[in-house]
């Protein structure tokens, strides 16, 4: 197999470019087809039909469309994706500032997901046609069915409104001042407030990597390696854990890639939930406010 | 005439169609020794028949309100002090689920919602269905040539693009119905299937029926729809239930960011109601119900779609 020639990787690099590009002009296009402009977001009543003008003409507004076009393809791909009217810091700088809190809870829920779904779906396929395995797959469905913001509020109203244990909103404590905080203050305040989004992502998340992993496995213990194996008096767990659940994997893998893709088309509900400051929370604020240039990066 | 009569005659009709009628029996009699495809179906079948019948499932109409019957009347301050009312028996009235700010019955609602909720189910469904599975047909009949490149370089660019603004934008453009959404949920959910079916029809032209199709002079578009489409028909099923119960849930998460039609009724819109009046702490009898109705007909959905799966592909189990 030694197929991954150099040329193979440059066609495949190149045509990854030209998708990424073609994803850029329809956003472009989107953009230009919403309703309001983002200027309108930067006018304030006290502001002159001059100041109005020149600001039209500082962003560029009033440029041709193949100008402002061109303007976004260049800009664009040497990262310079301009100041946000919002939030007036760069947009480059706020996805920065962002993205590591995004990264926080949701590489946490990635990983529990990730870690418990081939786990319980190595034992589900191990344990194949049992009424063991039917009732735990049947209560992931219906888990897996459950609106995810819906799973939060419930746990809002229980552990926060009628238990007290956890906050239900932000990533600190709200104090005006953080400097009397130690490192120790600091890591468990940020463990008490991710508990709620993380238990309410996690309660949904495993079961996508469980469904890949049931059938999968049980392909797996079908094949002759696995009989040998048995042939060759290895207990049941090596033989479930080594010769099985090792192929049985690559697939989940392959998925979970998939899945890193997806974190921020997530992100976005739970976020908004529990105004978890990410990039999710960004991304909704910025299209529901017209701000473009934050808007459009995160994609 | 009458020899074209002689077709329509119900005995010959039997008889073409015995065939298809003793496989569709012994796919039955499969799917029932699963379980919990069977819920699924019972599930479904409650939900449709809440759909068709709403007035059979609750006492109330959607404009009863609580107190005041369906006068058109207005509340007392003290009747409004009570009002997202806990779930009440008979005196003052009847609301098995209590009631909402405005005092609608819980249940009500939630009957009168199926409809909406089934209908974005299986429209979303059918609609990626028919997207997904003619180009997914057309891609691995044609594998590995220019025009599976092509396609796959379309999906990888709807693989990228941004839901959430691009149904902004259609929703601007068009209106703000469910049937937009819909559409928007469809665009975004046709690629998992093209890709299976692609899959799925690489290894089926391999088959040496196809060959002998080919060589009785088929052309490419009867060997792809009348020999190999109804073999991946099936897995089509088990990918439309699984698309039906992914819409039903992203319609109830847009719903509940603000993106849906305000005057229709749907499980995420109440979710979506109750926190824009501030309720949920106070009234967990309005908060849980939609929630497990959206759960339950998503499961109902996937179960089905599961099930399918096991007995369309009978090497699983």
């Amino acid at each position: 197999m030694s197929r991954i020639s150099a040329r193979w990787l440059l066609v495949r690099l190149g045509s990854a470019y030209v998708t990424l590009l073609v994803i850029m002009t329809i956003i472009f296009g989107l953009i230009q087809a919403t309703p309001g402009d983002f200027i309108s977001a930067m006018i304030g009543p006290e502001t002159t039909q001059d100041q109005i003008d020149a600001l039209y003409e500082q962003w560029g507004v009033n440029d041709p469309l193949w100008q402002q076009y061109i303007d976004y393809m260049i800009n664009y791909q040497t990262l310079e994706f301009g100041r946000s009217p919002f939030y007036g810091e760069d947009a480059a700088d706020l996805i920065i500032r962002r993205l590591p809190r995004t990264l926080t809870l949701f590489g946490a829920a990635f990983l529990i997901g990730y870690v418990v779904g081939p786990l319980v779906g190595m034992y589900l396929g191990w344990w194949r046609g049992t009424r063991k395995d039917k009732s735990v797959f049947a209560g992931g469905l219906l888990m897996f069915s459950m609106p995810a913001f819906w799973i939060a509020w419930l746990g809002i109203w229980l552990f926060n409104y009628n238990l007290g244990v956890f906050p239900s909103r932000y990533m600190f404590t709200q104090f005006p001042s953080f400097e009397s905080w130690t490192i120790l203050r600091t890591i468990t305040d940020v463990l008490r407030h991710i508990a709620l989004p993380l238990g309410s992502l996690a309660f949904v998340g495993w079961v996508g990597s469980m469904l890949v992993m049931r059938p999968n496995m049980i392909n797996v213990t079908e094949q002759d390696y696995v009989f040998l194996a048995h042939a060759k008096g290895l207990s049941e767990r090596t033989v479930m854990i080594k010769h099985a659940a090792r192929n049985a994997l690559l697939p989940v893998a392959t998925q979970a890639i998939v899945g890193i893709a997806f974190i921020i088309d997530g992100s976005v509900i739970i976020e908004q939930v529990f105004s978890w400051p990410g990039i999710g929370l960004t991304l909704v604020d910025a299209v529901f406010n017209n701000d473009y240039p934050s808007a459009d990066p995160i994609r | 005439m009458s020899t074209t009569r002689q077709y329509l005659d119900l005995d010959t009709v039997k008889k073409r169609w015995a065939p298809r009628v003793r496989r569709a029996k012994r796919m039955w009699s499969r799917f029932t020794t699963h379980k919990m495809g069977v819920l699924g179906v019972l599930i479904l079948l409650t939900f449709i028949l809440m759909a068709l019948f709403p007035g059979a499932f609750t006492r109330h109409s959607l404009e009863w309100q609580a107190y005041l019957g369906t006068d058109n009347l207005r509340h007392t301050a003290a009747q409004r002090e009570t009002l997202p009312h806990p779930p009440a028996f008979g005196d003052p009235f009847w609301a098995p689920l209590g009631t909402n700010q405005s005092g609608q019955s819980i249940w009500t609602l939630i009957v009168y919602s199926a409809d909406t909720a089934l209908y974005i189910g299986f429209a979303a469904g059918l609609l990626s269905s028919l997207v997904g599975v003619p180009l997914g047909l057309i891609r691995g009949y044609y594998g590995d040539t220019w025009v599976d490149g092509l396609i796959q370089r379309l999906v990888d660019v709807f693989y990228g693009l941004p839901f959430l603004p691009f149904l902004i934008v259609l929703v601007a453009i068009r209106g703000v119905s469910t049937t937009n959404i819909i559409l928007g949920i469809a665009i975004t959910s046709w690629l998992n299937q093209c890709i299976i079916i692609r899959g799925e029809t690489l290894s089926l032209k391999e088959r040496s029926y196809v060959d002998s199709a080919k060589v009785a002079g088929a052309s490419d578009a009867r060997v792809v729809f009348r020999h190999i489409l109804p073999n991946v028909l099936p897995l089509t099923f088990v990918f439309l239930a699984q698309d039906a119960a992914t819409a039903i849930l992203a319609q109830a998460s847009l719903a509940y960011l603000g993106l849906a039609d305000f005057t229709t009724i749907s499980w995420g819109m109440m979710i979506q109601n109750i926190q824009s009046q501030g309720y949920v702490f106070q009234a967990w009898w309005w908060l849980i119900p939609p929630g497990l109705a959206i759960a339950a007909i998503a499961a109902a959905f996937y179960f089905i779609g599961y099930s399918m799966e096991d007995v369309t592909n009978p090497q699983g189990t």
